[in-house]
């Protein structure tokens, strides 16, 4: 018989699961004996267990509070690098997240049509052998390419490439060009290396081109900002929108979006002509000065006041002021730097204003992360030989997108035209394309194409909702995962309680997985403490030996110079020839946004402290702290077009419309609104989360950089008007 | 002012650190249980202010200010509400309270609610079962700015006597009892922006008049805010509030740490 698994009955399942955890009470769950064994919790089950975050990507140690086998508390680990003992409003609702009501907690096969929202539960056994079969079907006839994969950053990621790279397809989403190629690929071609480190305790004076720390939080980031402004720092702030962070600055620059390489430029232009750079520090450690010099004539502070809106002077001051602080000068290079078709050109120009002041070695650092090669290995085979074309266009298109980066947005679009081939199936594991991707009507309309769609995910999500089968995963806190380095330790996330209802271990679920496709060999653990035990292998210690403090200390490396980069002429590439090889500006140059007319307005999205990307809209405590998502107009904008405070307002781009609640405010530019990406969810099986605000995707048209592949996501114009 | 407490708990406040991120009241809502439907813990969004593009924004983190006269104590028929003698705390026995909100009426800070399904009133108990324990309260360990700071006003070493002496000045934001006498608020705020002062200072604040909002409303901390004033009307019989700032020049500060030792 066929069950029809409707909305009520998640109720029933969260249901079901309290009922395992009662009766689980009498016989000492695993979880609860090992931390028992290990010191961390008492003869109650009561005590702290040492473990990571996952609400964000920035990974902070957490101590777990445990009563009675629950997780009721979560506290920053003092000893964890990220957090200090601190954890964001999303970190503290994390436990909402595993005790959601709306948790999938048994794997599920559609029924109904799809994005109908109708399931029937499913043994592993069956869902997982559905999976492997249409998968391999759709390898046989159509070949391993035609297989879409997508899976977001996090520490199982590089297990789950090899269900991809196994299975033989080179087609991959991640979230990378929604979000950073632009800084990564600037960075490689000026550094050799993907991003520096920053060392807040050294920065006097510190530009933020758009980076809004205080609302898109790293803990120990964003601590370490508000302690160097206590601390009598200046912090410039470059953004179209007053942001928090902007409050906090002490100034606050309102840029016209899209010209922040001409201020940039600018800036460089007074360097150069008013020698105020740091001469010993570029002849020693950079190449290409001169011809830079050479370039920036045309690029005076009266020129820059006509595009970005900033007057001249203050521009040549803020030049003086940066050079002025030298080493101790920071430009940010940003996060996010997704937004502009030249936002590759801002990133170049900021590299470039960091090698003026010759701040390497004081507040940027070679990046962190060389011990990685202190751990053991899961041993493999080598991936099979794949020949077919990539349908993002790496590297045929776009020659300098690395492989790992890709183009999320154009192999959707790829698939969907068929060019070079159609694609037949996707496996997402802990995304959600269906808001993360711009254009979202493109994406439904390749869903709609597929012939199979599965999902790994903890919640019913929207792209689980348009799925074929959804396998369950345990959440962050009640499972192992692959070890997280930060600086020389090596960190550990265990579970802190038991999967609830029948939810697997991304480890577990990708060997199980594996082994159904055939691929089995590229999973060679026996289960998830097996895998964690090769990697300490290195270091003399195993899993339950760490359980105790959570991390491992990694033998102290040999001390590297500072002064070293990975580029083809060992130095700062001011000037870079392999750019100059690839027909592309070989110092950064201005490159002119599209304009808005009268009528239109740029679609800027940024983020908030209170949710993350498109995943955590259905916690409960977050939505409880969270504003009302609403899109922001300023006040002129707003009343020239008879729009008032909380007015429902219709907003079209070319790409699609949507309808929403302004917050009408002199926090933005009159030719800009700003949309928090994340809501406008269309899973019903989101109880919190759905009917909340509208998504932003909906309204992004898809455009390329053709540098670096990143999605130029304020490059979209809308207009607004009253619904 | 009375302060016979053998340890004065409260908070300060540095208003330049606060980031409105809301990790504070998160936390306060899992250590305490909050129902869904309350906050113990609430950030004040002053609203964008000033002249394009010379903006201000400021951020005004509050909760319960643990008064040194508190006035919820008096209306208490239950008992249940007092001032701990060991520590200051102003904290409500929940076996004793009966429900009745004269308390919460008569908080001229509104930060005490009835909580409907254990039919008793609850607030910030200054995280009390952590505090005895060593530990921070929630709000104040995972404040991501640094702004909230917590300890023992009366142990001239603690943090926040420290922090209040280092400051050049202290703004609290006192209610003048029905008998003249202050509350004694127990949160200083330093590092305030001019701006939280004209606020706090001005008519405009005493005359704001604003609808008491939904419970869930937190989230409109402008409206919560105005919440602030509602006894201010509603309760001129149990006492002549007049919101306003008590100013501490250092100076004064100074000078209350000799009358304390």
């Amino acid at each position: 018989m066929t069950k029809t698994f409707t909305r009520r009955d998640f109720l029933k399942l969260s249901g079901a699961a309290a009922a395992a955890y009662a009766v689980g009470q009498f016989i000492p769950p695993l979880v609860a004996r090992a931390a028992r064994d290990n010191g961390l919790i008492d003869q109650n089950g009561d005590g702290y267990i040492p473990t990571m975050c996952e609400m964000c990507v920035w990974r902070c140690g957490v101590l777990a509070k445990v009563k009675d086998g629950k997780v009721v508390k979560l506290e920053g680990n003092p000893e964890h690098p990220n957090s200090r003992g601190k954890l964001c409003a999303r970190g503290q609702s994390g436990l909402m997240n595993t005790y959601d009501p709306d948790r999938v907690l048994t794997p599920l096969i559609r029924v109904g049509k799809r994005g109908e929202g109708k399931f029937r539960q499913a043994s592993w056994d069956e869902a997982l052998g559905v999976v492997a079969s249409k998968m391999l079907d759709i390898k046989q006839k159509y070949g391993p390419e035609t297989m879409l994969f997508s899976s977001t950053h996090n520490i199982s990621q590089p297990v789950f490439e090899n269900i991809l790279y196994g299975f033989g397809s080179p087609n991959y989403g991640t979230q990378r060009s929604l979000c950073f190629n632009a800084m990564i690929v600037a960075n490689l071609m000026t550094y050799g290396m993907e991003e520096p480190g920053r060392d807040y305790s050294q920065i006097k004076y510190l530009i933020l081109t758009g980076r809004n720390l205080t609302e898109a939080i790293s803990t120990s980031e964003t601590s370490a900002l508000m302690d160097i402004i206590a601390q009598g720092a200046k912090v410039v702030t470059i953004d179209p929108r007053f942001t928090k962070t902007a409050s906090k600055s002490t100034e606050w620059l309102p840029i016209k979006p899209g010209t922040d390489s001409a201020f940039h430029l600018a800036m460089i232009n007074v360097i150069i002509t008013e020698n105020l750079y740091n001469k010993n520090f570029v002849d020693t450690y950079t190449s290409g000065f001169d011809k830079l010099a050479a370039s920036i004539n045309n690029y005076t502070p009266d020129w820059a006041e006509k595009i970005t809106g900033i007057p001249a002077a203050t521009i040549a001051r803020i030049a003086h002021e940066f050079c002025a602080a030298g080493p101790s000068a920071l430009a940010h290079n940003g996060w996010r730097t997704s937004n502009f078709l030249n936002s590759f050109q801002t990133q170049r120009a900021i590299t470039i204003l960091n090698a003026l002041v010759g701040n390497w070695g004081v507040t940027l650092h070679p990046a962190a992360g060389e011990g990685a090669g202190a751990l053991g290995s899961i041993p493999q085979p080598a991936y099979p030989r794949v020949t077919a074309p990539r349908l993002d266009g790496v590297p045929w298109k776009y020659p300098f997108v690395p492989l790992k980066l890709g183009i999320f947005q154009e192999m959707r679009d790829g698939a969907l035209k068929g060019d070079p081939y159609e694609a037949h199936g996707w496996l997402i594991s802990r995304q959600n394309p269906v808001l993360d991707l711009p254009d979202r009507a493109k994406t439904l309309e390749l869903f709609g194409k597929l012939d199979f769609i599965a999902t790994i995910d903890i919640i019913m999500n929207d792209t689980s909702w348009f799925s074929d089968v959804v396998l369950p995963e345990a959440s962050y806190l009640e499972r192992y995962d692959p070890l997280n380095l930060v600086g020389d330790k090596v960190f550990l996330r265990q579970p802190v309680i038991e999967p609830q209802g029948d939810a697997k271990s991304a480890l577990w679920i990708f060997k199980e997985l594996g082994n159904r496709l055939g691929i089995g060999d590229y999973f060679q653990y026996a289960d998830e403490k097996d895998y964690i035990n090769q990697q300490l292998k290195p270091l003399g210690v195993n899993v339950d030996q760490i359980a105790m403090h959570g991390y491992a200390a990694l033998p102290a490396g040999e001390a590297k110079s500072e002064l070293q980069w990975s580029t083809p002429s060992g130095k700062i590439e001011i000037f870079s020839t392999t750019l100059q090889k690839g027909g592309f500006a070989a110092v950064p140059e201005w490159q002119e946004p599209p304009q808005p007319t009268e009528d239109e307005f740029y679609l800027i999205s940024g983020k908030v402290g209170q949710q993350t990307q498109m995943g955590t809209q259905n916690n409960k405590l977050l939505h409880k702290y969270e504003d009302s998502p609403r899109i922001w107009m300023h006040p002129d904008a707003a009343s020239k077009r008879g729009i008032r405070d909380w007015d429902l307002v219709a907003v079209t781009s070319q790409a699609g419309n949507i309808t929403v609640p302004v917050w009408v405010t002199p926090s933005i530019r009159p030719d800009c609104v700003y949309m928090t990406p994340g809501y406008g969810h269309l899973s019903k099986g989101l109880r919190t989360g759905y009917g909340v605000g509208a998504s932003d995707s909906v309204l992004h048209v898809t455009y390329t950089d053709p540098v670096s592949g990143s999605q130029a996501l304020t490059q979209t114009l809308v207009t607004v008007k009253k619904a | 002012m009375a302060n016979d407490t053998k340890k004065r708990y409260g908070f300060v406040i540095d208003v330049s650190r606060c980031i409105d991120c809301r990790a504070c009241m998160v936390a306060c809502s899992v250590e305490n249980t909050v129902p869904y439907n309350h906050t113990r813990i609430w950030v004040h969004d002053q609203g964008v202010q000033g002249d394009w593009p010379n903006l201000k924004r400021t951020f005004v983190p509050y909760n319960c200010m643990h008064c040194d006269n508190p006035p919820c104590t008096e209306v208490c028929v239950s008992g249940a509400t007092y001032k701990n003698k060991d520590n200051g705390l102003v904290l409500v026995d929940q076996e004793a309270c009966i429900g009745c909100g004269f308390c919460a009426e008569a908080c001229p800070y509104d930060v005490r609610y009835i909580d409907e399904q254990r039919g008793v009133v609850d607030k910030c108990n200054g995280c009390f079962q952590r505090v005895e324990t060593g530990m921070m309260p929630a709000c104040v360990q995972t404040c991501v700015g640094g702004s909230r700071l917590f300890g023992d006003f009366n142990d001239p070493e603690s943090t926040v006597s420290k922090a209040l002496s280092s400051a050049s000045s202290a703004i609290r934001l006192d209610a003048k009892r029905q008998d003249g006498n202050s509350t004694g608020p127990n949160i200083y705020y330093i590092h305030a922006p001019a701006e939280m002062l004209n606020l706090v200072t001005t008519d405009k604040f005493g005359q704001m008049e604003g609808k008491v909002p939904e419970a869930s409303e937190y989230t409109l901390s402008e409206e919560v805010w105005k919440k602030l004033i509602i006894p201010v009307i509603g309760l001129a019989t149990v006492a002549t509030f007049g919101v306003q700032a008590v100013f501490f020049t250092k100076q004064l500060v100074e000078g209350e740490k000799e009358f304390e030792e």
